[in-house]
């Protein structure tokens, strides 16, 4: 036995099953509150600062409300913005969900974003029912490899994923600017950005003239996967147990680095599809820098619901909403549309404390 | 006039009352023993009496004055002390700074380390201790660790010191040390509250004592006037089975065997070194041997937690460098060593805990999916037939007992009758009745032709169901002996490496 710091922890259990405690409710509600907390917390935060700043906050949701909500289009543009959050948002769950973290996404998504834009302008007589899928499979491909390395050196060498997965986003960053402006460099382009990809390799659009576009059911398919894959599968299982307890799954035989590798490879897929979905639907070619952070907007998202998968749909959904609205909002109510951000910021700061607090004992567990 | 009183204590959890109109008296400069077994009571009365539970009803009066006690603070300031099971020690910290943390003697507003040091050494030497001061505590056995928790004390002024079952972590020799300082306290004034379900620790060490059951006082006694049977019969309410199992009826053929095995310990320091036996059907092996002998690194050696030199065969094949996972498949089960670490994930329910070592085949799991039938119908098994007090299959761990949380670990791992179990002290910090039924259980596989490991520091209970014992010193295994034929005496010189094999 270890000497611990341990506070005054029950050391000698009450002589029966019931919970010591006068207020206990179920998990899933608790969680389901304490998501609803943060997000109040976070709105009238943002209500301060307009109010701070001399603006009318009511006015300013309502406007964010009408502009996300208020029409057909309105929906379809929301939907458009949640697309690429549902896919880092799953990503994002599922490896905090085993303890792991991953922030890798970010770098696959630019190289996966790359790969589906290569694939677009290089084959550019295949049909696009090959072409697309084709693009996707490339994107998967090369984001789920890229989270591969980084994955291989924490299973096996003990490297700390958060340190390799934050530099090689550089990299990756870095990298696919130089491609667009060396070696797939288009002439009389100022921007970074490829040539565009084959008419046959764009997504079809679903609502226009929002440009929302099949990358967003291929989204809502990928979290309904993850969910199934949390909750129902042998995998999820492992991950749950290896995140709860990773001595505990040791000792009962799984394979505690193999489910590492698996769930930042995971993260490294999704990433690589998001990338894709923006490429193929929104841009149809690849620009330098274009993601502006979506992976990180999807570990909010997991941070805001607890790593819960079906959360995560819900509330990247939601953070689609708050995106998309902001953008009208800043016309109609002249509240720049960084006021999302204020939110979002907010909504990290609570999390913080709970995601901090999580790490400094996987750190000490090691 | 007693020092301490405690009248009429009520105090509920929901759905239990843990203490019942409770009563106890103690007088100033003697041992008084808190007698009863795991979940009797014991330790939510000290919790009252320390601050960390306020009670429903009832007085408290110390020196005959009423007093009451909102938190652990004020306890302390009113000279009552406590020693947890757990130590609250912070590792990388000095053996003097842990004793003086949070009650640091103050110069200009800095701590004042001069005096300090003058102060613990002034206790140390009044007591009679030696302590390395300028030590981490990470680097100090547990036994050490421990004496700085009752020094904290004695530095914080504590009149009355609380020890809830300080024997429960230490070796044999530990304990007798532990005994001498109790005995020095004592001599010195001291007033000791010993909580505790071993009754020749009583015997030896306390003038009174208070029996709990079940949340009520059932009996106040001198104990020179109880013989350690009355003792029993009124902690558990019955007459206590003797404790020696029928010895094996025979042995099979070899299950498990160590050639020349070694192994190095998470610091790189050799643990295990050249270890063989062999461990046959239908035999109970136990391991002796003080803590840290090399028992932890043994049986993550053969559970393939540990890479090790030599080889190691399980069921005929060779399994050195299989995983843990391949180990399981070819008949071995292992009970941890760390019930709450190793044992069990405390953030979930008793399913998902038993079911952690088979959820990847039939009929529990397909090629992707886990299947919940199954699982439910297999934890209801569990629980049935080892006993689980839990409402249901989807209880969370954490909140049964640490004899229901074995219960949980024991059904997981003998369920499917594993033709070879290690046990890492299995019944380590449990109630008589939950040990017992962990040990029944072991003798029971063996006779149905299972051979078992099991680890131990509980000499009673090795002696009581093995067949044979192997004694560990320094990583070696220094005798085998028949506990038929042998006295814990000898296997104490053997395991304090006073005797070396041939």
């Amino acid at each position: 036995m270890q000497a611990e710091p341990s506070q005054l922890e029950p050391s000698s259990p009450i002589p029966s099953a019931v919970e010591p405690k006068t207020l206990s409710l179920p998990p899933l509600v608790s969680s389901i509150l304490r998501s609803l907390f943060t997000l109040l917390i976070a709105l009238w935060m943002g209500a301060l600062v307009m109010w701070v700043s001399g603006k009318d906050p009511l006015q300013a949701y309502q406007a964010l409300l009408t502009t996300s909500l208020g029409s057909r289009t309105a929906v379809a543009n929301s939907l458009l913005a949640a697309t690429p959050i549902l896919f880092t948002a799953m990503a994002a769950a599922v490896a905090f969900r085993a303890g792991i973290f991953n922030v890798g996404a970010e770098g696959s998504l630019y190289l996966g974003g790359f790969a589906a834009a290569w694939v677009g302008f290089t084959f550019t007589d295949l049909p696009a029912w090959l072409i697309i899928p084709l693009s996707f499979l490339a994107a998967g491909l090369v984001g789920g490899l890229w989270c591969y390395f980084p994955a291989v050196l924490r299973s096996r060498l003990q490297v700390d994923e958060l340190v390799t997965t934050i530099l090689l986003n550089y990299v990756a960053i870095l990298f696919t600017e130089y491609l667009v402006n060396g070696p797939f460099l288009v002439p009389g382009v100022a921007n970074a950005m490829s040539p565009q990809i084959a008419p046959a390799a764009r997504l079809p659009r679903l609502l226009p003239p929002s440009q929302l576009n099949a990358s967003f059911l291929l989204a809502l398919a990928a979290a309904l996967a993850m969910i199934y894959l949390m909750t129902r599968s042998k995998l999820g299982y492992e991950i749950r147990m290896v995140g709860d307890n990773p001595q505990f799954a040791r000792w009962s035989g799984i394979q505690v680095a193999g489910v590492i590798e698996k769930v930042m490879v995971i993260g490294g897929i999704l990433g690589g599809l998001a990338g894709a979905g923006q490429v193929m639907g929104v841009h149809y070619r690849f620009i330098a820098g274009f993601s502006s952070g979506l992976a990180f907007t999807g570990m909010t998202v997991a941070l805001l619901v607890r790593n819960s998968p079906v959360g995560a749909l819900l509330a990247a959904l939601l953070f689609g909403m708050l995106r998309s609205g902001s953008a009208t909002m800043e016309i109609m109510t002249d509240v720049p549309r960084d006021l999302i951000r204020v939110l979002e910021a907010t909504i990290i700061f609570f999390a913080a404390i709970e995601f901090g607090s999580l790490v400094w004992r996987r750190r000490r567990e090691r | 006039m007693s020092y301490l009183l405690m009248q009429s204590i009520t105090k509920t959890f929901p759905g239990v009352i843990a203490n019942d109109e409770v009563d106890l008296s103690v007088e100033r400069g003697s041992i008084h023993a808190l007698l009863g077994e795991n979940g009797a009571g014991k330790s939510t009365l000290m919790r009252i009496l320390y601050g960390m539970y306020i009670p429903d009803h009832g007085r408290i009066l110390l020196n005959e004055q009423e007093i009451r006690i909102p938190n652990p603070r004020a306890a302390i300031r009113l000279g009552i002390g406590m020693v947890h099971q757990e130590f609250q020690l912070v590792p990388s910290l000095t053996v003097a700074e842990n004793i003086a943390l949070g009650y640091e003697p103050r110069r200009n507003g800095l701590v004042d380390r001069k005096t300090q040091r003058l102060q613990i050494e002034e206790i140390l030497a009044r007591f009679g201790f030696s302590l390395p001061l300028d030590k981490p505590i990470a680097e100090l056995p547990v036994g050490i660790q421990q004496q700085v928790e009752i020094i904290k004390l004695l530095f914080r002024k504590a009149e009355l010191l609380i020890l809830d079952e300080p024997t429960s972590v230490l070796t044999p020799q530990e304990v007798e040390s532990l005994f001498k300082v109790l005995q020095t306290l004592r001599e010195q004034g001291k007033t000791i509250i010993y909580i505790t379900h071993k009754l020749r620790e009583v015997k030896i060490l306390c003038e009174t004592a208070t029996i709990l059951r079940r949340g009520k006082v059932v009996g106040r006694v001198k104990v020179a006037d109880a013989s350690e049977k009355e003792l029993a019969n009124l902690m558990v309410g019955e007459q206590v089975i003797d404790q020696v199992f029928p010895r094996s009826q025979g042995v099979g053929q070899e299950r498990l065997t160590l050639k020349e095995v070694s192994a190095l310990d998470d610091r790189g320091v050799p643990a295990l070194k050249n270890v063989s036996f062999s461990l046959r059907a239908g035999e109970i092996v136990g391991i002796a041997g003080v803590q840290g002998s090399g028992q932890s690194e043994l049986v993550e050696a053969i559970s393939g937690l540990r890479p090790v030199k030599g080889e190691i065969w399980l069921n005929g094949r060779r399994i050195t460098r299989a995983s843990p996972r391949r180990r399981r498949e070819i008949g071995l089960a292992v009970i941890p060593e760390k019930r709450k670490e190793q044992g069990l994930n405390l953030s979930t329910h008793i399913l998902e805990n038993v079911v952690s070592t088979r959820y990847y085949k039939p009929p529990f799991s397909g090629w992707l999916t886990l299947f919940t039938r199954p699982a439910e119908r297999f934890a209801a098994r569990v629980i049935a037939e080892y006993n689980v007090a839990a409402p249901g299959v989807k209880s969370m761990v954490k909140n049964l007992s640490g004899g229901n949380q074995q219960k949980v670990i024991a059904g997981r791992e003998m369920i499917d009758q594993p033709e070879v179990l290690i046990a890492a002290y299995p019944t380590r910090g449990l109630d008589v009745g939950a040990a017992q039924f962990v040990r029944e259980a072991m003798v029971k596989r063996r006779d149905q032709g299972g051979a078992i490991l099991l680890i131990s520091a509980d000499l009673d209970e090795l002696f009581a169901v093995s067949d044979r014992l192997l004694i560990l010193y320094e990583g070696r295994i220094v005798a085998e002996k028949r506990p038929d034929e042998t006295a814990f005496e000898e296997v104490g010189l053997y395991m304090t490496g006073h005797l070396h094999a041939g």
